[in-house]
């Protein structure tokens, strides 16, 4: 019923875009990395809606706000704010080292683990079991570019991560979930990208940096 | 359709109107700009005005439900309605003169320097609508995944609201305000989603729809691995904690709260923190009558107390009025949450019932009277164009002798000084505590009330009273206009009044604490 190999290897593609996002210096790339990671979130539901046809309307949801207005809000930003990222906490080196570590890490202990997080039986095997830890890991990465990067853009483009392994994970969580949740949720999540980016050009106007440690009239 | 479940139309009036305000606000108020404030303050009018009525039924024992139980109100909800719909027409009417002062209003320019004034007027009278319907849609839903939606839709309302001023300050708050929280209700969102697939098998007919619905997943928690659901309730309180300001997620809490206009302070201190402990409290007690989850109710009591305890700290450091309201606010959702932890713990009927009715009576109390702080300041700012360090500001209550008396209510409101409404909440949560053996928690709630008094009178003395022996000019002796001290007059008689007569609210309360405490 499901193509487990196109899956496998889509997922795995999905988490090398991951790395790709987080560790461009320059953010055009990270953005495009981003838009690619979308399209296979895409790609990886419509190989699932293979089972579950109600998963076509996910896949078309996904395309439009992950994979065309996002990326057009990031790139848009971008062209505003510049495509050299802020200086990060951690060298490149060390990053891509961490990094890799964290994902299989959280690769190894999700899949091992799966019956914390599978709410059913078929949630916890085969395809739908390495789609949940593909998501968790993207997850990871994504709050770990929210955590140790300077650059507010980049720490947009990890939340963007965040949430596509969200709604990737929705796949093996609820696939029976109303469309009209799951437009919801979407939407959501384009308006609060497209409000961040907004108010970090304002922050660029405004102090001339997207580096969040120049953010710092408020201590404490 | 359910027992004592009544079909009401109230429930799909309350979330529609302020939603179609918030549409045709900003075209209205481009159009002619005191649109905006009327119209607000019409919104939360109407509001206010369906929301007794709905109140009076809930205290009733009656549960109002519409759109097929997508809308459910019990006496919980109706309690949140209720406090939203008040202090959003409180913050409505205030914010009238409040967003017309010029001094503050020179800083909304944008990039060119053009003045943007009407423009971002207008978006603000929009937004605030937007912002009271995402409150209280999040209160009256009963779809677990919409839950998420309408918390995380409130952000995104009072994003640009904290923004407003545009300037360094204001941009950094509100980056951290969105970044924060939307990070925080990404694991909201996952804790919601997997309650729902967890509880989807044991729904039996009709699955699908039924596992979404809040009032029916209390009775299949039973059946939901415990594994699963401890990992639920760790992310749902990592994800609603942190919109509920509770320590270490609280960062973005005294930045927004602080910058952000007066007004709208009140809003997000008053309200929007309470509505997600609402939401927070929603999903524990499903699983809170099941003792497997009492070790959740106590990590739920130490991360409160922490959370008191270093919101009493980092109130006594602050000078900025603003912040220190702000860290007050984090200090007091402790005490709140502490109530609600309580509720979960031990099988001491007695001790539960009081930590919920104490919870929620504090919810009540602590909007009313970081309502009425907020504004206070507000009127400070407003007389002062835009002074709000207590190092600027001396013999103030020469000059404004009603803001004094309304912050100096709501000052020994919220710290739990006899007469006001603050008091029996405290007293109410420090004999729950008391009940329930957690003698270090009642010692570290009595604690951070004292730190609390200390802080404001500190606040109160510095900006009030020190070098009132300066001559003031007559011209000088001038309170805020009429359309401010009219709210805060309002808050601080109910401040008082339910403070001398605590009784008056026991029929609002009781049901609300019987949605959670599960007594028949």
């Amino acid at each position: 019923m499901y193509d487990a190999k196109l899956i496998e290897t889509l997922s795995l593609i999905m988490i090398i875009t991951s790395v790709a996002a987080v560790e461009s210096y320059h953010l055009r790339r990270a953005a495009t990395a981003y838009c690619v990671q979308a399209l296979l979130v895409c790609g990886l539901i419509l190989a699932f809606a293979a089972g579950n046809p109600a998963l076509y309307v996910w896949a078309a949801v996904a395309l439009v706000t992950k994979a065309i207005i996002t990326p057009w809000l990031l790139l848009r930003a971008i062209g505003k704010t510049g495509d050299v990222e802020a200086k990060a906490i951690i060298g490149f080196g060390p990053s891509v080292l961490l990094a890799s570590g964290l994902l299989i890490a959280c690769y190894t202990l999700t899949h091992k683990y799966v019956h914390f997080l599978a709410p059913t039986p078929e949630a916890a095997q085969g395809v739908f079991r390495t789609n949940l830890a593909v998501s968790m890991t993207v997850f990871a990465l994504g709050l770990y570019a929210i955590l140790s990067r300077r650059d507010a853009i980049k720490t947009v483009i990890g939340l963007c991560l965040l949430e596509n392994a969200i709604h990737l994970s929705l796949v093996s969580l609820a696939p029976h979930m109303r469309e009209t949740a799951l437009v919801g949720i979407a939407t959501e999540v384009v308006i609060t990208v497209a409000l961040l980016l907004y108010v970090i050009v304002g922050i660029r106007e405004q102090i001339g940096t997207t580096d969040t440690f120049e953010l710092s009239e408020l201590h404490w | 359709m359910h027992e004592n479940e009544v079909q009401s139309l109230l429930l799909i009036a309350i979330c529609v109107i302020p939603a179609a305000l918030a549409v045709i606000t900003y075209p209205l108020a481009r159009l002619f700009r005191p649109f905006g404030p009327a119209l607000n303050i019409f919104g939360a009018g109407v509001v206010t005005a369906l929301a007794i009525p709905i109140a009076m039924q809930a205290a009733g024992g009656q549960v109002m439900v519409a759109l097929g139980r997508e809308l459910r109100v019990d006496g919980l909800s109706a309690l949140l309605v209720l406090v939203i719909s008040v202090i959003s027409l409180a913050a409505a009417i205030y914010a009238v003169p409040y967003m017309r002062l010029t001094p503050l209003l020179e800083r909304v320019r944008d990039a060119a320097g053009r003045d943007v004034t009407g423009r971002r007027l207008a978006t603000f009278y929009a937004l605030s609508q937007a912002f009271l319907f995402s409150m209280l849609w999040a209160c009256v839903t009963n779809n677990i995944v919409m839950l998420y939606v309408a918390v995380e839709a409130s952000t995104i309302a009072s994003g640009l609201l904290v923004a407003f001023y545009w300037d360094r300050r204001s941009l950094e708050a509100a980056y951290k305000y969105l970044m924060l929280l939307t990070v925080g209700i990404a694991f909201a969102l996952v804790g919601c989603v997997l309650l729902y697939a967890s509880a989807a098998p044991h729904m039996g007919e009709q699955a699908g729809v039924r596992a979404m619905l809040i009032s029916d997943l209390p009775g299949v928690a039973a059946q939901i691995p415990h594994g699963i659901a401890l990992v639920i309730l760790s992310f749902v309180i990592v994800g609603f904690g942190t919109k509920a300001g509770i320590a270490p997620f609280h960062p973005w809490l005294p930045d927004a709260h602080a910058e952000a206009p007066s007004p709208v302070s009140a809003l997000l201190s008053g309200v929007m923190i309470k509505m997600a402990a609402y939401a927070l409290v929603r999903v524990l007690s499903i699983f809170f009558p099941l003792a497997a989850y009492h070790p959740v109710a106590m990590f739920v009591i130490v991360l409160s107390a922490f959370t008191m305890l270093l919101g009493g700290v980092m109130c006594l450091a602050q000078d900025d009025l603003k912040r220190m309201l702000a860290y007050s606010s984090v200090s007091q959702i402790g005490y709140i949450a502490m109530g609600l932890g309580l509720i979960g713990i031990g099988f001491d009927q007695t001790a539960r019932y009081l930590g919920g009715y104490g919870s929620l009576f504090h919810l009540l109390n602590h909007a009313l009277s970081k309502g009425l702080l907020f504004l206070a300041v507000g009127a400070i700012i407003y007389k002062t164009s835009g002074l709000r360090r207590m190092s600027d500001l001396r013999g103030m209550a020469r000059r404004m002798p009603v803001t004094a008396v309304c912050f100096f209510v709501g000052a020994f409101a919220i710290s739990g000084m006899p007469p006001f409404n603050g008091f029996w909440s405290k007293l109410t949560l420090y004999l729950a505590a008391a009940r329930a053996d957690l003698w270090w928690a009642l010692g570290i709630a009595i604690g951070t009330s004292l730190l609390t008094l200390i802080a404001f009178v500190r606040a109160g003395y510095l900006v009030f009273w020190s070098d009132a022996d300066t001559e003031v000019g007559e011209d000088e002796r001038e309170d805020a206009p009429a359309a401010m001290l009219i709210p805060m007059g309002v808050l601080a008689a109910l401040c008082v009044a339910i403070g001398l007569f605590p009784q008056i609210v026991y029929p609002l309360l009781d049901p609300a604490v019987k949605v959670l405490v599960h007594i028949p």
